[in-house]
């Protein structure tokens, strides 16, 4: 390095804090009683998951009425083997096991949602292949209640 | 458009990793190239628009400490975030609405500063997206690359064409950081992967740069410069963040352009348009501009490639700079290659020069997978 010195950041660490919004804490929290809501739209029928007050399609106000259960099944759109991730630092860490990524149509929704893939290998994965949410053992409402995505049977 | 608005001088730094120049010197260095090049003096600018993202310079309101260095003290100043190509369109607009008669753009990123990769994790939903740790901008990218790949039967091999065209068009820009005049397409597909099939060598490698270019009404153009480089069309989209969108087309780009054709009265970009300079922030999304460009129909881009269509003794040579693989300075990016385009028209490209270029397209991408895109269609005195 140069005679430049690398600033080694600010005297705080930035912990955001965000309102989730109601149907999003509503979609948080029935992670608990293993429950995935969806807002369907009343107009056009585009089916949002997260939920979401608005249609990203036709910008209809969507609220708690418009809110579907989703049967967590869905079907694998694409998916990606992740190798290397941003270490949080400036750098780039190399993962021990490559994780498995997936972009997903959940059924009833119209959204793509990404969820890691568990129970199958690689080579297994193919667009179309047919998935479903696995929970992890003790779901507390919290996203990390949806452990991973694995083929259906 | 009834006003018509040229570029008339530009300029940048050389593109490199870990400069040893601050961001004030380095955007200076290239601010006054431009105005240089232009031949007027930082008196005559009327408003400057400056590009950068917060996040990347590691500070807020980023433009504050620019002021000096683009020349714009007590000036009509405002910063656009995002890619410099977006403020040049900022420019644009305040130079067609009557008020001003000359307009400085500058654009900037420092990579270094901090890893861009990591800082496109704050492009997530922060509610769902960004709890997980495995989605960023290379992952999102191969999903992307997969779907695409997918939908038209596009292989590796193919996509790795763009990087092996890209790299050796960069050996001859004396401005470029990534040089590989020898490279072969073995040694894309065995770089380092990231995320399947996104590589090392098929992703553009960030870097530190600025550039800068001057824009002018046509009453001044007529006493700067007898070589302008008219602004014919242009064209600007937004998609929808990566939940609600078919991430398997660039259909931002596609609007983008048919907005830009129109305004510049372009029917049949294939066969009007000389040489076009775009950003591929992935090797793959090289292809996928093609088709969003209309220079080939959906899902035969790899046909434009294979038959080398697009290298510079090509009928459509793309990227003849080298593109975004010859350095991605990121906010710098876009508006980089409205400078080679530009360059292109003026016939001061040198090496990588395409032989009577008169009509060029120059493009910008922001946000993941490409959200967002712009497009100008450039052309010369007629």
């Amino acid at each position: 390095m140069s005679g430049i010195v690398r600033y080694e950041g600010a005297p705080f660490v930035a912990r955001f804090g965000w309102y989730a919004g109601e149907l999003m804490e509503k979609f948080v929290k029935s992670l608990a009683e293993k429950k995935l809501l969806a807002t369907r739209c009343p107009k056009c029928g585009y089916t949002i998951v997260p939920p979401r007050i608005r249609c990203v399609k036709c910008y209809t106000k969507l609220g708690e009425e418009n809110l579907v259960e989703l049967s967590g099944k869905g079907k694998l759109l694409s998916y990606t083997v992740v190798h290397t991730i941003p270490d949080g630092k400036g750098g780039f860490t190399d993962l021990d096991k490559p994780v498995l990524l997936g972009a997903i149509k959940l059924d009833e929704a119209d959204s793509t949602i990404f969820a890691v893939l568990g129970e199958v290998e690689p080579e297994k994965l193919v667009e179309g292949l047919e998935v479903q949410v696995v929970w992890r053992e003790e779901t507390k409402g919290e996203l990390a209640d949806i452990a991973y995505f694995k083929p259906v049977g | 458009m009834g006003l018509r608005v040229a570029i008339v001088g530009y300029g940048q730094t050389r593109f490199e990793w870990d400069a040893e120049k601050t961001r004030e010197e380095m955007v200076f260095e290239a601010a006054r190239k431009a105005l240089e090049d232009a031949g007027i003096d930082r008196e005559d600018v009327c408003t400057v628009i400056s590009a950068s993202t917060d996040f990347l310079d590691g500070r807020t309101i980023s433009n504050c400490m620019l002021i000096g260095a683009t020349g714009a003290y007590l000036k009509d100043e405002s910063k656009a975030e995002e890619d410099g190509m977006l403020a040049a369109l900022y420019a644009l607009e305040r130079l067609l609405s009557g008020t001003h008669e000359i307009a400085l753009v500058t654009a900037h990123t420092v990579s270094w500063t901090f890893n861009p990769h990591q800082v496109s994790v704050y492009m997530l939903d922060p509610l769902f997206d960004r709890q997980n740790r495995y989605l960023y901008d290379i992952s999102i990218a191969a999903i992307q690359a997969k779907l695409y790949m997918n939908r038209y039967d596009v292989s590796e091999e193919q996509i790795g064409m763009v990087s092996v065209k890209n790299f050796r068009n960069a050996a001859m820009n004396p401005f470029a950081y990534m040089k590989l005049p020898d490279i072969t397409l073995d040694e894309i597909l065995n770089s380092k992967v990231y995320a399947e099939p996104i590589r090392e060598l098929t992703m553009a490698p960030v870097c530190d740069g600025a550039c800068s270019v001057v824009l002018a009404t046509e009453e001044k153009v007529r006493e700067i410069t007898d070589n302008p480089v008219w602004i014919e069309g242009v064209g600007n989209c937004a998609d929808v963040y990566i939940r609600d969108r078919d991430l398997s087309r660039l259909n931002s780009l596609q609007v983008a352009a048919r907005k830009a054709y129109k305004m510049a009265g372009v029917t049949d970009p294939y066969r009007e348009i000389d040489v076009v300079e775009l950003t591929e922030r992935f090797a793959h999304q090289e292809l996928m501009a093609y088709e969003a460009l209309g220079l080939c129909r959906e899902g035969k881009a790899k046909n434009l490639i294979e038959a080398g269509l697009t290298e510079i003794y090509g009928d459509i040579p793309v990227n003849p700079s080298g593109g975004a693989m010859a350095g991605d300075a990121i906010c710098a990016t876009g508006l980089l290659r409205l400078i080679e385009a530009a360059k292109q028209i003026r016939g001061e490209a040198g090496r990588y020069q395409i032989d009577g270029a008169e009509k060029a397209v120059a493009h910008a991408q922001w946000g993941l997978a490409a959200q967002k895109n712009v497009v100008f269609v450039l052309g010369g005195e007629v």
